[in-house]
Formats: structure tokens, C-alpha cells, sequence
């Protein structure tokens, strides 16, 4: 089924992974749990996402790279397949109007306070909405373009702030009690690298597969590798305060002041975040459309475009209450809610199919 | 609001459906007719003041109930 006509390149799944990855958590940032030992935390929590990829890869790589919808459907029959690829496409879904959610409630907090979210919620995406439609590969150049920009911001970030580093404040290493680091590094692992897993939907059109599991694993290092630095950056410069702020990063950046000259850094910031939760909720989108015109036999995923949208918009609107409820969900539950579809699905269908020696060759299968 | 919402929806579904009807695709007509009348109902509902369970708060208090966090 080929429902899909674009084709991506390696580099552009690695940086798509990055910029997925970077996604909402350069706004919310990982392992906050761990208070100043939080770059520890996301450290540990990248090698758990490395982990949970070369799991969704080796499945992937099993079936030839297919999508997770039609790998489930060899892998459990029909009826069941498709039961377990709604639930994975629901969680697809769900985690878009998060991210939805988290994107416009940034904005209306810092930027735009007197617009209505509903109408951030449909401008995002209705720009989602029209990548999506496009298709995987304008998403993938459009990340090349936006991704490095993001990529180049953080390190500029951090020098333009060495004056308000205080490297006392990420002392003393390791402080926190093992119990909390570990709560905090699965919270790092479940959001956001192994939130990775969105892309069984995507690796099915990258045109070298044989590389497809070193390109997600080097998308996964590089923004892994920034996000641990710009965690410890956030402790360094803002001491206690990066724990009780709601977006550490965007209030970083309102300190950069060069001489009266470098200042109000924080709308380049602001415009860099956009840009990555466009990335991260367009691929969540297109996961989701084309999940489910995969589980309904659809000849194409376009026409259930603007209804999806609009759906994941209302499910954006209606499924929190409040920040300090998004923030609690974030951090409490959703590590315990995302280990079903993150680790659960993939890990349990590799099993299956290896008990099953699936694919066959030579018959009906693949 | 509620025209607003009847006149977004209209268009969507002017785009939409005469191009489904036109190539023959049934099933996908009727796939976004489904998807299409539950964004609809529930905009309609939103609209009039009606609250819809958060979804994400009910599996939040599920998950914090059963594993005592």
C-alpha cells in the first residue's frame, strides 16, 4: 500500500528526528525532577531513548521497513492488528494536541496574550495541515531549513549568557537521591526522545533503509546532546528558579543583554520554538492521517486532513484544564502513560513476529 | 460564533466532498463524513458552552489512583 509517493533522505530523517525531538521540549525542558542535576537526568534518559530506537528500528528493519499499521496486521491477523494500530495511532493523536496545547499556551502566556488560543490552535495548525498534505517530503525539507537554525540558536544562546553562568549552581553533582534521578531520566526517556517512536510511521520512505537505524540513533546524539546542554545552561543561569519556571529557555533569554545593544533576545527564541513545534506536530499529524487511512484501506490520507486537524484541535482545547494540570500530567503521569506505546507495542510485536518468524518468504506475507 | 463555525465547516466540506463524490472514492467519502460530522458536533458543542470531559485529566487521575504517585 503505498500511500505515500515522497521519498527522504537519511540526513533529512536525522534531522527531522532532531528537530522532532527538540520539538516541545526546548519550551518545557527534560528531567526537571532532578532540579539542578537535570542534564544528568536528560543524559540518561537519551541513552534510554537510544535504547527504545534500536527496538522500533530492529522492528522495522524486520518487516522491510513497512509502517507499524501494516507490520501490526501481519504480525496479530487483521481484527487485532488494526485494534492495536488504532490504539497507536490514538497516542499519535493525543501527544499532537499536547504539543498543541503546550505550543499555544506559550504564546498566549508570553506572546500574545490578549489572541484568543483557539485562533493560535488553528493557525498552527492550519500550517501543520497544509505540510501534511504535501507530504513527508516538503516536511523534511522544510526541517533541514528550520532544524540547523534551531540547532545553531542554542549555542549562540549559551555564550551570549556566559556572563550569567554560575557553574556553582550546577553543584553539587549527583545531590539529588538516586530515586528522583531515575523518576526524572524516564521522565526525560518518555518526552521526548522515545516520543521518537512516531516515526514507524515515517521510516517506510527513506531511501537508503539499510541506513535507517544509524540515522535515527545520530538524530537522537545530536539533539540529545544539545538538549543536555541547554538544560545545564538553564540550571547555570538561573539557579533554583529553572525549576519553578514554567519556560526556562524563553526567560533565559529575556536576561541576554549585550551593552543596551543585544537585547529582547527572546523573540528569535520565540520564533525558533515555533518552528520546532511545527516540525513536531506536523510528523505527529501525518503519523496520525496516515495511520488511519492505512486501517481504513483509504487510496489516499488527504482527504481525512482538515477533519483530523480540526478534531486534534478540539481535543487540544478540551483536555486540560490549566497549565499547572498540563505541567503535572507532563511530569507524573504521561512517563507511566506513554511506556504501552513507546515500549509496549514495539517491543512486544518484535517478540511476536520473532516467535512467529515473521515475515515469512515466499508466501503471502510481505 | 455558531454560523461562523456552520460556514467553516460548510467550506470544508464544499472542497471536499465533490471531489470524493467525482473520483468515486466511497470509502474515503465516508471515513470524512464520520470524522467530519464529530468535529463538527463537537465545535457546535463547544460553541454553545457545553463541557467536554478532558480527556487528558481523566487519564491523569486514573494513572496517579492506580499507581499512588
Amino acid at each position: 500500500m503505498f500511500l505515500e509517493q515522497g521519498k527522504i533522505s537519511n540526513l533529512q530523517l536525522s534531522v527531522l528526528i532532531t528537530g522532532f525531538v527538540l520539538g516541545s521540549s526546548v519550551i518545557i525542558p527534560p528531567g526537571q525532577g532532578a532540579g539542578h542535576d537535570a542534564w544528568i537526568a536528560v543524559a540518561l534518559g537519551l541513552m534510554e531513548g537510544l535504547l527504545i530506537a534500536w527496538i522500533f528500528t530492529a522492528l522495522a528493519r524486520q518487516f522491510e521497513y513497512k509502517t507499524i499499521i501494516e507490520i501490526n496486521s501481519l504480525v496479530y491477523g487483521k481484527i487485532l492488528g488494526k485494534c492495536i494500530s488504532v490504539l497507536f495511532i490514538w497516542y499519535l493523536f493525543h501527544l499532537g494536541a499536547l504539543v498543541l496545547d503546550n505550543y499555544a499556551r506559550f504564546f498566549k502566556l508570553e506572546i500574545y496574550p490578549n489572541t484568543p488560543k483557539t485562533v493560535l490552535f488553528l493557525l498552527l495548525m492550519l500550517v501543520c495541515a497544509s505540510t501534511v498534505g504535501r507530504g513527508i517530503e516538503v516536511l523534511a525539507r522544510c526541517s533541514v531549513i528550520l532544524v540547523p537554525l534551531t540547532i545553531l540558536l542554542i549555542p549562540v544562546d549559551t555564550l551570549l549568557l556566559i556572563p550569567h553562568i554560575d557553574l556553582n549552581d550546577l553543584m553539587p553533582i549527583l545531590d539529588v537521591p538516586s530515586e528522583k534521578l531515575l523518576w526524572a531520566s524516564q521522565g526525560a526517556a518518555s518526552f521526548p526522545f522515545a516520543e521518537t517512536v512516531a516515526f514507524l510511521m515515517v521510516l517506510a520512505f527513506i531511501d537508503k533503509p539499510e541506513k535507517g537505524p544509524s540515522a535515527v540513533s545520530r538524530g537522537l546524539l545530536i539533539a540529545g546532546f544539545f538538549l543536555i546542554m541547554a538544560v545545564a545552561r538553564n540550571a547555570a543561569v538561573l539557579g533554583p528558579m529553572a525549576v519553578i519556571t514554567n519556560y526556562p529557555s524563553y526567560l533565559m533569554a529575556q536576561v541576554i543583554d549585550i551593552g543596551d545593544i543585544l537585547t529582547r533576545f527572546e523573540v528569535v527564541v520565540g520564533i525558533t520554538l515555533i518552528t520546532m513545534g511545527f516540525i513536531k506536530i506536523s510528523i505527529l499529524f501525518y503519523g496520525t492521517v496516515l495511520g488511519l487511512a492505512q486501517v481504513f484501506n483509504l487510496s489516499s490520507y488527504r482527504p481525512i486532513i482538515l477533519p483530523v486537524g480540526i478534531l486534534m484541535v478540539i481535543l487540544a482545547l478540551t483536555n486540560v484544564g490549566n497549565t499547572l494540570e498540563l505541567f503535572e500530567f507532563a511530569y507524573k503521569s504521561y512517563p507511566i502513560y506513554a511506556v504501552p506505546f513507546q515500549i509496549g507495542i514495539p517491543l512486544v510485536t518484535l517478540i511476536v513476529a520473532k516467535l512467529r518468524r515473521l515475515p515469512q518468504t515466499g508466501g503471502d506475507q510481505v | 460564533m455558531i454560523a461562523l463555525l456552520i460556514m467553516g465547516f460548510g467550506i470544508v466540506a464544499l472542497i471536499q466532498i465533490p471531489a470524493l463524490v467525482q473520483k468515486q472514492w466511497w470509502r474515503e467519502l465516508i471515513v470524512f463524513m464520520v470524522l467530519w460530522s464529530a468535529g463538527f458536533i463537537l465545535s457546535i458543542m463547544i460553541s454553545t458552552g457545553i463541557t467536554l470531559p478532558p480527556i487528558t485529566m481523566i487519564i491523569n487521575k486514573y494513572i496517579i489512583g492506580i499507581f499512588e504517585l
